[in-house]
């Protein structure tokens, strides 16, 4: 019997540490994906801060949907539960059917990442891109394509030079993708930039890698990554082609692209939400904190932070690029010539107007 | 030091943990497992303990299944049974302390052995990884699905029905290629797959616990002249030390196989010592001592190499991995993964959790060997009721609304659907595992090969040929018919 005791302590010890809990991050992912571990070490920060604990609940489903989805419908109502949506979410609503709605949300702050995109350069590879397909790469995969395909292209030729220069591989998972970029299965990659820095910075390869750009919320133009400054993609494109890329494949990169990295690790709370302004303080005083700063960029990088109402204008920014010919543009790209599923929302468009 | 501190709680925990699980009758080491689900918060804030905690569970529940094997003859877990076939029987005559003895010393010795072989090795398999391309990986899969249903039992074509049952229920969700919903029936529950405590819970576990509802123990005299009957028994391990070493052999093989599961070393095991023993006083069936030492040896080793292919690629190699896969995935340790083959703290933790853990075992064991009798005596509620609640709460973790229950319903009598049947459980549970896994793969192969590179690449043509003869065993060579789950 007494050994029964120790098993129903140590349930209790589980269901206890549940119990006990303040606040709710839902996490869209399941444990160990990169928003996970994301909302795992802010949580664990920012605990110190606001003085009560706060536990990291998965609801993983079809490419992240369900759980932000849940939030929407259901638990958004709950004053202690915290929305964690990243940049997946963020491409998932400007052109797939889901529930939720940025603009029925209280920002609490967001992180403004970015991707880092390679490609092999020890073979004749650009004549045959191979980019393993994952969750919210379609704008490192049209990057590219623009960089593959050159400038000033109608929308058509760009997706016969598609066609006729790569090979999307899908259904690899994070795991698989590195793998297969080191054994030189696949040719091109994404990383975030944690994951460069852990997987690819030690090997050595023979590549070419080139920062998309972060998102400059003031003036709506993509600024290099301090994090990677030689290898900003504007300039990469400008020395292989002599121009600065433009056009309707660019212009919907754009959108895209934006969207998923200024939205890429944000935290939401239900409009109206009354523990909103100790949220906000308790994030606030935790990167004010140069410990806990550091603990929170060591997994990420050096990001620029917004916090509180200043994320409604980064919404801004994004909503201006959000013209009806780019998102139309874009969803044809991903319908038709990636082949995913991809509905126009006109209300998403109309809005930007 | 302060690391191997840091871990001793969480092996002494799993240790006794998996021990007392190990005396449950039927239980085993994925009841065990599975009721981890119930309390895995205690492991996030340091995921290694769990790695520790389950490899300790894994280990000692192994040993402790030789208990309610040798004295309540009914099997302690899976890969325990063919021990009762000579234990039971040395412990009507009053040897039961003999027969658990020489069991423990086998298990222990062979586990040791493999154990050093396994895991203070692992890390430098790790580059075997990058030899395995995707049509390498793709045929890999291949024979793990062929294996499990050709060799574990003779009745192939039961083992293809309930892997193909498997393998739909693992590709219910969403279409890789497009991201559309597919097989869900527009029940929005599935649209991210069966989840796959449910189907664990439902298929392995609780078909066994309602069995135990109507096993009977039988009742065994205590054991006299212990100490005397432990030295016999140590002595008895070591007299047929050729058996053990056989046993250990064959569960050490058989555990690379992915998808083989532990459920028929132990016989096979067993079906060599007694083809190889000549002129023995004691035939085998009603006490003879070297069919305990035989079985016992191949159990552990089988768990020890059971590791390889589940941390090297992910691919698990039996039942109980699964979940072992699925719990540290929970806590953020993706098994096969870049990061964890040169993650070093993730090798020191399986090592010091299986070898602490198989010592501490291996006195604890002896140490009960006195009280053994004394479990035929529990009533069933005391560990019946709390092991239920456990898996049904740990079913309901997904969404925690009706569906979940539902879900664990439809998977409990399915589970013993399949049971009654007498399909292959083990097979619809690897089916469902690597479904996914096997569909990506050949998408991302014909994405960027063609038929020719299986030919053409050594592993890969190693791999298929290995496929061919499971087949052709199956199919005209294989007589055990003794494992149908």
């Amino acid at each position: 019997m007494s050994k029964l005791k120790v098993i129903l302590l140590a349930m209790a010890m589980g269901l206890c540490s549940i119990a006990q809990a303040d606040y709710r991050f839902i996490v869209p992912q399941e444990p160990g994906n990169g928003t996970d571990i994301w909302a795992r070490i802010v949580a664990r920060e920012m605990e110190k801060k606001l003085g009560e604990k706060i536990i990291v609940e998965n609801i993983p489903g079809a490419n992240d949907v369900p759980g932000f989805n849940k939030f929407h419908n259901t638990l958004r109502k709950d004053p202690k539960v915290v929305m964690v949506a990243h940049g997946g979410n963020a491409e998932s609503f400007l052109y797939q059917k889901v529930d939720y709605n940025y603009a029925e949300y209280d920002p609490i702050g967001l992180q403004n990442l970015t991707i880092m995109v390679g490609h092999r350069t020890d073979s004749d590879s650009y004549k045959m891109v191979t980019f393993p397909a994952a969750s919210g790469t379609n704008p490192d995969v049209i990057a590219m394509t623009l960089l593959v395909c050159g400038p000033n292209k109608t929308m058509r030729e760009y997706a016969d030079c598609y066609r006729n220069h790569f090979k999307y591989v899908m259904g690899m998972t994070g795991n698989e993708r590195k793998l297969s970029y080191i054994r030189g299965e696949v040719n091109s990659i994404r990383e975030t930039p944690s994951a460069y820095f852990k997987n690819i910075q030690p090997i050595k390869e023979n590549a070419d890698w080139f920062n998309p750009g972060v998102l400059d919320i003031k003036t709506g133009n993509i600024v290099s990554d301090i994090n990677f400054p030689n290898v900003f993609f504007i300039d990469v494109f400008k020395k292989k082609w002599g121009v600065t890329p433009a056009g309707d494949l660019y212009d919907s990169w754009m959108l895209v692209k934006n969207y998923r990295d200024v939205l890429q690790k944000a935290l939401y709370v239900d409009k109206g939400n009354p523990n909103k302004d100790k949220l906000r303080k308790a994030l606030a005083d935790t990167l004010a904190d140069p410990t806990s700063l550091a603990a929170i960029e060591k997994e990420t990088g050096k990001y620029q932070w917004i916090l509180g109402d200043d994320v409604l204008k980064a919404h801004a920014a994004l909503e201006k690029l959000t013209t009806k010919k780019a998102l139309k543009d874009l969803v044809w790209w991903v319908g038709v010539v990636l082949n995913q599923e991809a509905i126009y929302k006109d209300d998403i468009a109309r809005k930007a107007h | 030091m302060s690391i191997l501190l840091t871990y001793l709680p969480f092996v002494l925990a799993g240790t006794l943990y998996g021990f007392l699980f190990g005396l449950i009758p039927v239980a085993g080491a994925m009841t065990g497992l599975l009721t981890i689900y119930g309390f895995i918060e205690v492991f996030r804030s340091n995921p290694y303990t769990l790695v520790v905690f389950t490899t300790a569970l894994v280990v000692s529940c192994s040993i402790g299944d030789l208990f309610a094997s040798i004295v309540m003859n009914i099997p302690g877990g899976a890969g325990s049974a063919a021990t009762m076939v000579d234990g039971f029987p040395m412990s009507k005559r009053g040897q039961a302390a003999r027969a658990l003895s020489a069991g423990i010393f086998s298990s222990v010795g062979q586990g040791l052995i493999w154990g050093i072989l396994v895991f203070f090795f692992l890390p430098y398999y790790a580059p075997i990884v990058l030899s395995f391309a995707i049509p390498e990986m793709l045929c890999f899969l291949i024979l793990a699905m062929t294996c499990v249903a050709f060799i574990n039992s003779h009745y192939w074509f039961r083992g293809l029905l309930a892997l193909a049952f498997g393998i739909f229920a693992g590709l219910i969700g969403q279409d890789p290629l497009n991201g559309m919903e597919r097989f869900t029936g527009g029940w929005f529950y599935l649209a991210h797959g069966v989840q796959i405590v449910p189907v664990l819970a439902g298929f392995l576990a609780i078909p066994e616990l309602l069995e135990a509802l109507y096993l009977k123990a039988k009742h065994i005299p205590p054991p006299m002249n212990n100490f005397e009957q432990i030295k016999q028994g140590m002595k008895d391990a070591w007299r047929y030390r050729n058996d053990s070493v056989r046993g250990g052999i064959i569960g050490g093989v058989i555990g690379l196989l992915p998808g083989i599961g532990g459920s028929i070393v132990d016989w096979l095991a067993y079906g060599q010592t007694v083809a190889l023993a000549k002129d023995d006083k004691i035939p085998f069936g009603e006490g003879n001592v070297r069919g305990v030492v035989g079985a016992e040896g191949a159990g552990m080793a089988q768990k020890a190499t059971a590791y390889v292919p589940t941390v090297l690629f992910g691919v698990p190699a039996a039942p109980f991995e699964v979940i072992v896969m699925s719990l540290l995935m929970m806590v953020g340790i993706e098994l096969g993964s870049v990061q964890l083959l040169t993650d070093m703290t993730f090798f020191h933790a399986l090592s010091y959790g299986y070898m602490v853990s198989l010592a501490m075992t291996f006195v604890i064991a002896l140490a009960f060997i006195k009280y053994a009798s004394n479990i035929t005596r529990i009533p069933l509620k005391y560990y019946f009721i709390p092991i239920i609640g456990v898996i049904i709460w740990s079913c309901v973790q997904y969404t925690g609304g009706w569906e979940d229950y539902v879900m664990l319903a439809i998977c409990s009598i399915l589970g013993m659907l399949f049971k009654y049947l007498k399909l292959s459980r083990a097979c619809m549970i690897v089916g469902f595992v690597l479904a996914g896994r096997l569909e990506k793969t050949t998408i991302q192969f014909f994405t960027l090969y063609d038929w020719a590179a299986v030919f053409q690449r050594p592993i890969s043509l190693t791999l298929i040929l290995l496929t061919a003869v499971a087949i052709i065993y199956g199919i005209f060579f294989n007589k055990s018919k003794i494992n149908y789950t």
